[in-house]
């Protein structure tokens, strides 16, 4: 079985919400709300337990790289879908106290529906924002990496139907060395915003969905420098030991003396 | 498609998608490709990364524009002024393609003497009938051709000028015609700044020559103008003086909408064509007896002097053995023109109580439709109504869940229409044949059985012709006579009785009487009555028994023979002998496609020759050759009479042999151009007290409005509104406007808005966005508003139908309603319930103008 | 169609449309108001002000929870201590008996606040070291059982049963049970600092010294409204309160962006009414009133409620800290 990842390429993303929708067909997901958000055309606005692909609308007063729009005020419109890491140190996996979350074969983060119990530790400790519990079924859920695709040799459903190969699926190696790649060829091309989104470097590690950005990643709610809550476990627990300590020192002393 | 039909000889795109990769430029205008041709678009993707420009020209910011290297705002309705200029820049600064121009075009030849240009005559063409509202056509023709009205015009012999210096040669008139189309007029009409058309201008025609090719894309944002087959021209135009057409990476990829609306025009759902783009008879002189009509439709020269092979075929599918060359082969038995049955025809009269029944299969005009107002009102006129669709749609359920209803204006007990709603069977459920966007036939399969007691549409047509054969076999009146000759004999299968859609597809293929043996190609057919063909352009689709090839599914090469089949004869760039130099050799080793094999001799290339495959180069007919080989070796448009592109339509165009600009029915400014002439002269504008029109301009109405589409719905939503994964993407109805807009009208963004025109009003929630841009139109600010039109009141989500906004208009050649153009006003505030939102709607009506 | 009915507005806009017809744009006074920006994303704002984050779907019980536990645990090890001292036999026992009720409610609201409570055993279907709630879920299964022993082994012992044996179980089970209870009492803590919320995670420090804090205030203020206004309840009474003071103090002079949750809102509000009621209202009530009759009930109510009130502050603050992305920017661009 390969380590395989998503690389997603707004410069290529043409905002059709074709992955969005692939994706709950693939899953049999619910709709998520019939709300009007007025946020650009984006009325799903964020990953949830119901909507696993979610496609960003930024409408930004910047240029997109070489692109004349009009003449006046420079202006772009870019879309990028997201979706969750699957990340190498995962806060989800850590904290689920079940045991639901699991790494696969293919090195993704996956929940098994079958075992969670809905405690809504993971949803907390998602430094993406990724994970949710639903509310009707009371649940976590969140991107399967299409497990059962894969598993039987399919590519992902998002990526499959994306019309313009906005969503690249392939090893990770493959994945990350096309990023630097196609970084460095936007770059040439005039798109001097454009930048690997990649948590690598961060306490997070080496996650399955990486992504290009043209900007900073906090217009696309990206937290710019993630942390795997897993990192303070120490900390915090000798903190607690130690207060715990204390406390029943002066217990004692309290009644001893 | 007469812009494209009369431009070059068919009335079909000249490309296909996949073909984008090879251009060097594109320019996407008229069209939102990347939100209504999503998968398509890919093409136009991979074209910009291998570095094709992209140009995408269109009142709004779309999804498209976000991936163009230009984006270029103009008013909706000027569309021919942009084209019109381009046209003058290729001219003014010599970048048209001699060569190819010269050979492959009418550039060359000389037009009668009579004629007058709009330029003279202030917005019309010679021949103008101002009480008929028509022209008459004559003075159009090539000098020296005859003009008849019981014959096409001969215009195999013409006199021409090579060099282009006469001053009645086709593109001195062209010159001159265009001359006033500067890149000051297009800044002034258009609202884009000289330099930005300037910069558009330069990257097109860069891109085209012998090593180059530019496309143009689009869709509806052209066709759905009252001069909208003028536009189309004007691309046509632009695209022969560049040497686009017939090459790879060029020509003109017109998007076609739903799946198979290509299929229905080449079998239509038109009332007034044939299947093939034969002419259905109206009454009069032209079509009294066979030889009549014939007579009338076979040119000498060129294919369609093939017209009479395809006519009888065709009767020969219909009325069979009954079908012989004694009664005309049936001939008398086909309905007649008596009236404009086109939509917008039909849809008055039935407003006006003048038709009892209506079939609608497959179609939602309670919000498609435009003035959906009336057309509501007007179904409660009718005596019955069947509607055949996968949803109770708006159409069948006008009757007690309308706005009409809420409002007070019809009252579901006072309604005498008896409706019959027919659950059908969606494509996944039955077996068939989509013909797209680039004329190709896909077979698709039946995946899973239709549920219940939904049945297919060829169930549903195959058992009502039985029945109504049955009573017509009963009953001998003579209107019934061809009723009772059609062929009707489908094979019915399984527990549902379903016809075989296959042997529908052979039976449109076309096969030899004698032994019902398939032909392998339209070459095949004949006038005698010894063979029958559906549809003669899709001959060869099923060229042997049990060889469906619009089922095949191994693309071989990279214009994908070996997927589907495309009319004609699988051909998928058409004309693709324009891409080789006159003499039989490619114009460039990049732009190779289709070229003259001497060893061989024959056509030979990367695609099925679009001529006859053994002409020769240097082939000259004798000056008494008729049909094709009176076409010389070097014309690619074989269709046409002289195998030429034509720059100048001599004949079958109803609003003139140039496209010239005209305003929209409704526009906020007066005709930059004429002074006495605002609009298209033969488009009708079917004016009525419930299809009213506000004035151009209008104090009432200051802004431009135009209706489009998202990509996260279908049309008149009946098969995205009521799927939540579609529903929850675009829950609302919205409409975009500018922040500048948004300022005028104190709207702030996502309140309601109401938007108004003379024909009713539509609210919407405002979406304030950079996106849409005021335009500076001359010397005065010019907003536009933006509207999707796929809401209705049923569904998983509602709102109000654009098209309420919307009148009945037409275009003269295709009646097509004018959607993209209009003028509305914006309110703060929402539209309001029942009938005292009528009376507001109409006291604002009232207001000064 | 609410134009028509003001001609002011209407006016206004004709003048407007003039001007914009006249100098190609509109300058005038009170347009900008009008036309509200279109909400955006930028780097300031995040993806249209939308949370980065997903806030808790802890409800009621949680807090609640986190409430009992540190009461239950804090009471063993009040126990415990008491028997170490050997000089408060009788609040041992009650110390003992608050321990196993509390205890006992404990995995009553952790269940109630479940999205599939009938799982609820699958808590106990691994062990994970790296994730708090797997060990605070074994620890108080554990920590129940013991304190289940140790409360029959001590009143057995009591009613003479085997004294020297289940004096022994008693010692055992109290170690065993208030070295649970400690874990018990301050696991909640890592709990909530070991996440990805910020105020939680900025504050993985502090927030165990508070529990631990808050938890011994409270299950020593428990004992005292049920009468034991010994000495020693009184000095943990001061010191703990002294702390809660010593912590509120320490949130509002840092005055962290990261921390206003805890400053500002509901979440503000409540943590610094929490806060105070268990800080210096209990510690002003026991120096002051100490000695007056009642004065030390009151104190440990107030301590008590403000310990009850600081745990949904808590929670709370999580929340309004998930959904503002902003402070998560600048603390991770710091
Ligand atoms: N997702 C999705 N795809 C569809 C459909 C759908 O409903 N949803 N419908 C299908 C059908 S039936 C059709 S016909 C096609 C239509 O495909 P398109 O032609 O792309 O459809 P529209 O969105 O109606 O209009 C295209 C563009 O024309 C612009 N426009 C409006 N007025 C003018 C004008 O005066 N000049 C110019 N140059 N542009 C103008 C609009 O802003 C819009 O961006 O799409 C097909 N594909
Ligand atoms: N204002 C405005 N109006 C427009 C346009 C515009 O751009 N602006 N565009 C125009 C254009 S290009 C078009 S094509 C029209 C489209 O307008 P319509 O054709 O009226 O709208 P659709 O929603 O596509 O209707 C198709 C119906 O067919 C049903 N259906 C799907 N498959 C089957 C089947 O196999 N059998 C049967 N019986 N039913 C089936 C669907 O459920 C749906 O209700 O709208 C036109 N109206
Ligand atoms: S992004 Fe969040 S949900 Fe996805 S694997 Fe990482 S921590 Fe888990
Ligand atoms: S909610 Fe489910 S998946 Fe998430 S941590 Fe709890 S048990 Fe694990
Ligand atoms: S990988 Fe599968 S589950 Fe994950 S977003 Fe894509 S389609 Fe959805
Ligand atoms: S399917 Fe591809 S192009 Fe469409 S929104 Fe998703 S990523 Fe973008
Ligand atoms: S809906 Fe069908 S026809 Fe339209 S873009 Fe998608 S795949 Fe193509
Ligand atoms: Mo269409």
């Amino acid at each position: 079985m390969s380590v395989s990842a998503f690389l997603t390429d707004p410069t290529l993303c043409i905002g059709c919400k074709a992955c969005e929708v692939a994706c709950k067909e693939w899953n049999g997901l619910p709709q998520d709300g019939l709300e009007w958000s007025g946020f650009s055309y984006d009325n799903t606005r964020r990953l949830g337990a119901s909507t696993w692909r979610h496609v960003l609308f930024l409408e930004q007063p910047r240029a997109l790289g070489p692109q004349i729009a009009a003449a006046e005020d420079p202006f772009r419109w870019v879309f990028l879908s997201d979706v969750c890491k699957h990340c190498e140190n995962a806060g989800c996996l850590d904290a689920c106290p079940t045991g639901a979350i699991v790494r696969t074969e293919f090195d993704s983060v996956f929940v098994q529906p079958d075992v969670c119990n809905g405690c809504g530790y993971c949803v907390v400790s998602c430094p993406f924002g990724v994970i949710d519990r639903r509310p009707d079924d009371g649940r976590a859920f969140k991107c399967t990496f299409c497990y059962d695709r894969q598993k039987a040799g399919l590519v992902p459903a998002c990526a499959k139907t994306c019309p313009t190969e906005s969503i690249k699926f392939g090893t990770i190696e493959e994945m990350e060395q096309r990023a630097e790649a196609r970084v460095a060829e936007l770059r040439e091309r005039g798109y001097s915003d454009a930048h690997a989104y990649n948590a690598a470097d961060t306490s997070v590690g080496r996650t399955h969905a990486l992504f290009i950005l043209l900007g900073e990643p906090e217009a696309y709610n990206f937290p710019p420098a993630p942390d795997a809550p897993a990192v303070h476990l120490r900390s915090a627990w000798t903190m607690a030991l130690v207060s715990a300590a204390v406390g029943f020192l002066i217990l004692c002393l309290a009644f001893l003396r | 498609m007469p812009g494209l039909g009369t431009s070059f000889g068919r009335g079909g795109s000249t490309t296909a998608p996949g073909d984008l990769v090879n251009a060097d430029a594109i320019l996407i205008m008229g069209s939102n490709m990347a939100e209504n041709h999503p998968v398509g678009f890919q093409w136009v993707i991979e074209a910009r990364e291998r570095g094709a420009k992209v140009i995408h020209v269109d009142p709004r910011f779309s999804r498209t524009s976000a991936m163009a290297d230009q984006w270029l705002p103009l008013r909706a309705g000027s569309d021919a002024i942009f084209l019109g200029a381009l046209i003058r820049y290729v001219i003014e600064k010599h970048r048209e393609f001699r060569e190819y121009l010269v050979h492959y075009t009418n550039a060359s030849v000389i037009i009668a003497d009579e004629f007058r240009d709009t330029e003279e005559l202030d917005g019309v063409f010679s021949g103008w009938n101002p009480e008929t509202k028509s022209y008459n056509p004559a003075s159009w023709l090539y000098r020296g051709a005859a003009p008849s009205d019981d014959v096409p015009p001969d215009l195999s012999h013409y006199e021409s000028d090579p060099t282009l210096e006469h001053p009645r040669c086709v593109f001195q008139l062209l010159k001159k015609h265009f001359a006033r189309y500067t890149p000051e007029l297009v800044e002034a009409a258009c609202g884009i700044p000289q330099n930005a058309f300037v910069r558009a201008a330069e990257t097109f025609t860069a891109a085209s020559g012998p090593e180059r090719t530019a496309a143009v894309v689009y869709s509806v944002g052209w066709t759905q103008h009252s001069n909208g087959v003028q536009v189309i021209r004007a691309a046509a135009i632009l695209q022969m003086l560049l040497g686009n057409v017939g090459r790879p990476g060029g020509g003109i990829l017109a998007l076609r909408g739903h799946a198979s609306i290509q299929g229905s025009t080449d079998i239509p759902t038109l009332y007034d064509l044939l299947p093939g783009y034969l002419p259905m008879p109206a009454f009069g002189p032209g079509s009294r007896s066979l030889a009549d009509y014939v007579s009338r439709h076979r040119t000498r020269t060129g294919w369609w002097a093939n017209f009479d092979k395809y006519i009888v075929s065709l009767l020969r599918a219909y009325y069979g053995e009954a079908a012989t060359a004694a009664n005309d082969f049936g001939f008398g038995w086909l309905p007649r023109i008596s009236a404009d049955h086109s939509h917008q025809g039909y849809w008055l009269d039935m407003n006006e109580g003048r038709m009892e029944g209506l079939f609608v299969l497959g179609q939602n005009p309670a919000v498609g439709g435009p003035n959906a107002r009336l057309e509501r009102k007007a179904l409660a006129k009718l005596k019955w109504l069947v509607v055949r669709d996968l949803v109770e749609t708006e159409t069948a359920a006008f009757w007690y869940d309308s706005p009409e209803v809420r409002r007070g204006e019809l009252r579901p007990e006072e309604i005498a229409t008896e409706i019959f709603f027919f659950p059908a069977a969606g494509h996944a459920e039955k077996d068939g044949c989509f013909t797209n966007t680039q004329r190709l036939l896909q077979w698709h399969e039946k995946a899973v059985d239709p549920p219940a007691d939904a049945r297919s549409e060829t169930w549903f047509i195959c058992h009502l012709g039985r029945r109504l054969k049955e009573k017509a076999l009963r009953d001998p009146r003579p209107r019934n006579a061809g009723l009772a000759a059609l062929t009707w004999d489908y094979a019915l299968e399984g527990e549902h009785t379903e016809p075989r859609a296959e042997e529908i597809l052979a039976e449109i293929n076309g096969f030899r009487t004698s032994d019902r043996l398939p032909i392998s190609s339209y070459t095949d057919l004949a006038a005698d009555g010894s063979t029958a063909c559906g549809c003669w352009i899709y001959s060869g689709v099923y060229p042997g028994p049990g060889q469906n090839r619009a089922r095949e599914r191994n693309a071989r090469d990279a214009h994908g023979h070996g997927w589907g089949f495309a009319w004609p004869s699988d051909r998928r760039i058409l004309y693709n002998r324009a891409s080789a130099r006159p003499d039989g050799s490619p114009w460039s080793e990049r732009k190779k496609l289709v070229w003259w094999d001497d060893a061989a001799h024959s056509w030979t290339g990367l695609d099925t020759p679009d001529f006859v495959a053994s002409k020769r180069p240097d082939y000259r007919p004798a000056p008494d050759a008729t049909g094709d080989a009176a076409l010389a070796g070097d014309k690619p448009f074989i269709l046409h009479p002289d195998g030429l592109g034509w720059l100048w339509v001599p004949s079958g165009l109803k609003d003139g042999p140039l496209p010239t600009h005209y305003e929209p029915h409704e526009s906020p400014v007066r005709n930059p151009l004429y002074s006495t002439q605002q609009t298209n002269p033969p488009a009708d504008a079917k004016r009525g007290p419930e299809n009213a029109y506000a004035e151009s301009p209008d104090p009432r109405f200051p802004y431009v409005l135009t209706t489009y589409r998202l990509t996260e719905h279908h049309t008149a939503g009946g098969m995205s509104r009521t799927l939540p994964h579609l529903a929850e993407l675009q829950p609302e109805m919205f409409c975009e406007i500018s922040p500048q807009l948004a300022a005028e009208c104190d709207v702030r963004h996502g309140e309601w808005v109401t938007v108004v025109t003379p024909r009713g009003f539509v609210e919407a929630r405002a979406m304030v966005t950079p996106r849409m841009r005021q335009l500076r139109i001359h010397g005065r600010i010019v907003h536009q508003v933006g509207l999707p039109y796929h809401w209705g009141f049923r569904g998983l989500v509602k709102g109000d139908a654009a098209n309420d906004l919307v009148s009945i208009s037409e275009e003269p050649n295709v009646r097509i309603m004018e959607t993209k153009g209009l003028l509305c006003n914006l309110v703060r505030g929402r539209g309001g319930e029942g009938p005292a939102a009528l009376r507001r709607f109409r006291s604002f009506l009232e207001r000064p103008r | 169609m609410s134009r028509e009915a003001n001609p002011r507005s209407e006016s206004r806009l004709d003048a407007i449309r003039e001007e914009a017809t006249r100098t190609g744009h509109v300058a005038g006074s009170g347009l900008a108001a009008s036309a509200s920006p279109t909400p955006s994303s930028s780097p300031a704002a995040g993806y249209y002000g939308l949370p980065l984050l997903k806030a808790p779907v802890w409800t009621w019980e949680v807090p609640l929870y986190f409430f009992a536990g540190g009461v239950s645990g804090a009471s063993t090890a009040i126990a415990l201590a008491a028997r170490i001292a050997g000089r408060a036999p009788d609040l041992e026992l009650a110390a003992l008996w608050i321990a196993l009720i509390a205890a006992l409610i404990c995995p009553v609201l952790l269940i109630a606040d479940l999205g599939r409570p009938s799982r609820f055993l699958n808590m106990l279907r691994v062990f994970k070291r790296q994730s708090p709630m797997s060990v605070g879920a074994w620890t108080l299964a554990g920590f129940t059982g013991v304190v289940i022993v140790a409360v029959v082994a001590d009143e057995a012992m009591r009613a003479g049963l085997a004294p020297a044996f289940t004096g022994g179980v008693t010692w055992a089970a109290e170690i065993l049970g208030a070295a649970l209870g400690l874990v018990l009492l301050s696991y909640t803590a890592v709990l909530l600092g070991v996440t990805a919320i910020p105020v939680w995670s900025e504050n993985r420090r502090l927030l165990p010294t508070h529990f631990v804090a808050s938890g011994i205030g409270s299950a020593s203020a428990l004992l005292e409204l049920f009468g034991f206004l010994v000495p020693a309840t009184q000095m943990v009474g001061f010191i703990v309160s002294a702390w809660e003071t010593l912590v509120g103090a320490s949130i509002e002079l840092r005055a962290r962006a990261v921390d206003e949750p805890l400053r500002r809102g509901r979440s503000g509000w409540a943590a610094r009414a929490g806060g105070t009621l268990a800080g210096p209202v209990a510690l002003l009530l026991r120096i002051f009133e100490g000695s007056s009759p009642g004065g030390r009930e009151l104190a440990a109510a107030c301590f008590l409620a403000g310990a009850l009130i600081t745990r949904y502050a808590w929670l709370w603050a999580g929340r309004a800290s998930s959904a503002n992305p902003r402070a998560l920017f600048d603390l991770q661009r710091q």
